[in-house]
């Protein structure tokens, strides 16, 4: 029998954390987090889970990109200023970050699902290559490929904007 | 392109750094639960679960492993068959009053052995234990009273140094005394001496002045005299 509270006390700060960061924003992290927990619910009829943690973070990182993804998708793109106070310098400074921060979700979102996935888990939940293969059920090799390309299209989206593009 | 790259970096650095609230909220985690457990149904869940877990299981152990059972099964039947067909021991009760008196007095002996073999190392035990003690004791004892002489002897070479100090001071004073009279001494028989040879030198000079007087004197009482030599007429005023 699977005790969801437990789990959820014992995961849901990770995917909450995961979530929020790729999302930027309360609501949506809500959405997400509760979307992730129903799909490991569904996935736990079919099939026996041996590794929440890395089932919840694969799937939390899944769904954030894929909500980034519709976001953007109706251009409903505008900066998130969350209210929560930050220890950085100046507003200056500040407001750089932030919009660092929304170029790289909508670059994100540019990506393919897997090279998107590796990438947030390796740089944003420091994952190891083999924890990630793990989580993905993909060779190690693999998920090096799959990180070196999502790198390089982010590199190529940030020297070039999407605007420019266009 | 290092500069896209580094703006990559610091974008990822900067969505890592970015302050998420703790969470998730109280309410969320709560809806979440009900959510779950409205779309499962407990008994569902865990139904779903023991269904498979058995079939899981075979699935993921090898082949060594369903072999390894397989002979420990064989083994288990085994022994079970040999225990069923085996004859009917002796009677328990003639066993029993055959065996109990040499039991009990082996049991004795290894009791006596055994009570023997703690007093033995209790005693021992308790002698160490006990010299430990009076060694720390003596240690503690002759370390209170080597504190207790250096401070004494601290204190007394502390009184020492303040009376060989007092004793310079005042030794100092005199000598500083005695070296200032000697100075006034010196400045007074100065004076006195300059006084005296003062004197002498007017005295000198009157007596000169009187000799020179009187020897031009001595000279005008005389007749002059070719015998008179030169330097002597030369003298009169």
């Amino acid at each position: 029998m699977i005790d969801w509270q437990i789990i959820i006390e014992k995961h849901g700060p990770a995917v909450w954390q995961t979530a929020y960061r790729l999302l930027g924003n309360r609501t949506d992290a809500a959405d997400c987090f509760q979307e992730t927990f129903i799909c490991a619910l569904e996935l736990s009829r079919r099939q026996r889970i041996r590794n929440f943690s890395a089932l919840l973070t694969r799937l939390a990182t899944t769904r954030a990109i894929d909500r980034l993804r519709r976001r953007f998708r109706r251009s409903h793109c505008e900066t998130v200023s969350t209210a929560v106070p930050s220890t950085n310098p100046g507003p200056a400074q500040m407001a750089q970050q932030q919009e660092l921060i929304a170029r790289l979700r909508e670059s994100l979102t540019q990506l393919p699902p897997q090279e998107a996935q590796v990438f947030c888990m390796r740089c944003l939940n420091d994952m190891s290559y083999r924890q990630i293969a793990k989580a993905l059920d993909i060779k190690t090799g693999a998920a090096g490929v799959l990180l070196h390309r999502a790198r390089a299209k982010l590199r190529q989206s940030f020297g070039v904007s999407p605007k420019e593009q266009k | 392109m290092e500069e896209n790259e580094n703006i990559l970096e610091k974008a990822v650095r900067a969505l890592k750094n970015e302050q998420v609230p703790p969470g998730p909220p109280q309410e969320l985690a709560e809806a979440t639960i009900a959510k779950l457990t409205q779309t499962s149904g407990q008994s569902n869940t865990v139904m779903s679960g023991r269904r498979f877990r058995f079939i899981e299981r075979l699935k993921a152990t090898n082949s060594f492993t369903k072999v390894a059972a397989a002979a420990v099964l064989l083994i288990i039947a085994g022994y079970a068959a040999g225990r069923l067909s085996a004859p009917q021991g002796p009677d328990a009760e003639q066993l029993q009053a055959a065996l109990e008196p040499a039991i009990r007095r082996n049991l004795i002996d290894e009791m006596e052995q055994y009570w023997q073999l703690v007093l033995t190392s209790s005693y021992a035990q308790l002698k160490d234990e006990l010299g430990q003690q009076y060694r720390s004791d003596l240690n503690q004892f002759a370390a209170y009273t080597l504190a207790a002489s250096g401070a004494a002897t601290n204190q007394l070479l502390e009184e020492l140094i303040e009376s060989i100090n007092t004793a310079q001071t005042q030794d100092r004073q005199w000598v500083a005394a005695a070296f200032e009279q000697i100075e006034l001494n010196r400045l007074r028989d100065n004076a006195q001496l300059s006084n005296a040879f003062a004197t002498f030198a007017v005295r000198t000079e009157d007596e000169l002045q009187r000799t020179k007087q009187g020897m031009a004197q001595l000279l005008s009482y005389t007749q002059p005299d070719s015998s008179v030599p030169n330097e002597l007429q030369n003298l009169k005023p």
